[in-house]
């Protein structure tokens, strides 16, 4: 059975998802860590997607009534948890961002102390 | 109605003044001299938080020491960075005076006088607890009266000026302070904050002055969010257990 044109197109687009998250790991332009959720999520979907028939008895235990619906649904929770992680993880680096500006400044003032300290103080050589 | 003449209580206390300053180049020599003037053994020390303008050069030739924060991190964390350096260097009392002059530095010396007599962990020099001709727009009035209502009911004690920067806090709080500050629009929940640990706040009437220069940062738009974003965070404060400890703790 040749599949239907929105299945072949959701599949196609997984994959490129796929295939780009893996690339971009590995010239390292995303860190393994935060390529997780993305692979995760592509996968899922791609295996929905081929999947059919599960798609087909899945989809109406949630309500929904044309299935290809449900791989939307899917791709939608997923980004959210997706930002909502992402967020968190914004939230954790302006904390670190913060307390290294404030040892920063703490740091340069205590050099500039005692830069003038050992200026004024005699030469013992 | 500031008093007049020194105060020199600190000279066996030892007791920095903490001055975060935003570009307020205009208006911080005069609350550094002021300072100094008002509290002759205190140390004093500007935290300018990424400035654009002299503040920095200006605070150092006003006699303060200046610590620069790299960018702008907001009052919240500029405050703790005075708290932190007040908690290493063993200071027993710290003064938070607002960089843009609208505090009267004479009356330091009247938030210590209560917090040295030991009536409070925290003395906070209110505008509102006497009527002393400082007059607010009435918009900020309802804003600043909603949320001196709000925290008041969550504290469990009456505030009549949530929002003022006008503080001396011993060591207890001071500690507390350099290890947890909220960062934004600090001092409403600190407010709280110092309530929950089982520290004893304390308000004083003090004077208000208008700002000496610079525009305050504060429009319609932004006194909304600011309200929301303070009624949130002080609503949240109450769900949890304990500020979180081991966090951004200087030890040098």
């Amino acid at each position: 059975m040749f599949p239907d044109r929105l299945t072949l197109f959701v599949s196609v687009a997984a994959f490129g998802l796929l295939l780009l998250v893996l690339e971009m790991v590995r010239r390292r332009a995303l860190a393994e860590k935060y390529s997780l959720l993305w692979l995760l999520m592509a996968g899922a979907i791609l295996v929905l997607a081929l999947a059919r028939p599960a798609l087909d008895r899945i989809a109406p235990v949630l309500g929904i009534y044309y299935a290809p619906s449900a791989l939307f649904v899917a791709g939608f929770v997923g980004l959210l948890v997706i930002l909502l992680y992402f967020s968190a993880v914004i939230t954790q680096l302006t904390r670190q961002n913060r307390i290294a500006a404030q040892q920063l400044g703490i740091l340069q003032a205590r050099i500039e102390t005692l830069e003038n300290a050992l200026a004024q103080a005699p030469n013992d050589d | 109605m500031g008093r007049s003449g020194a105060m020199n209580v600190s000279e066996d206390t030892k007791t920095l003044v903490i001055i975060p300053a935003y570009n307020e180049e205009e208006s911080l020599a005069r609350v550094v001299a002021g300072v100094r003037a008002a509290v002759p053994g205190a140390d004093v020390v500007v935290i300018n938080d990424g400035s654009h303008d002299r503040t920095p050069l200006i605070a150092e030739h006003a006699g303060a020491t200046v610590v620069s924060l790299p960018y702008n991190l907001g009052i919240g964390a500029a405050m703790q960075t005075g708290f932190m350096l007040a908690q290493a260097g063993g200071y027993q009392v710290a003064v938070q005076v607002d960089g843009d002059g609208q505090h009267d530095p004479g009356e330091i010396g009247v938030l210590l006088e209560r917090l040295l007599a030991g009536e409070a962990d925290v003395v906070v020099g209110s505008r509102y607890l006497e009527k002393r001709g400082y007059i607010t727009p009435w918009l900020r009035m309802l804003g600043i009266k909603i949320l001196a209502g709000y925290v008041s009911t969550l504290a469990g004690q009456r505030f009549s000026d949530t929002t003022s920067g006008f503080r001396a806090s011993n060591r207890r709080a001071l500690q507390l302070c350099a290890m947890n500050y909220p960062a934004d629009y600090p001092e409403p929940e600190s407010l709280l904050a110092f309530r929950k640990m089982g520290l004893g706040v304390l308000e004083v009437a003090v004077s208000m002055n208008k700002r000496y220069g610079g525009q305050s940062s504060i429009t319609p738009f932004w006194s909304a969010y600011y309200m929301i974003k303070v009624i949130l965070a002080v609503s949240i404060l109450l769900l949890r257990r304990a500020p979180r400890r081991g966090e951004s703790t200087y030890v040098p």
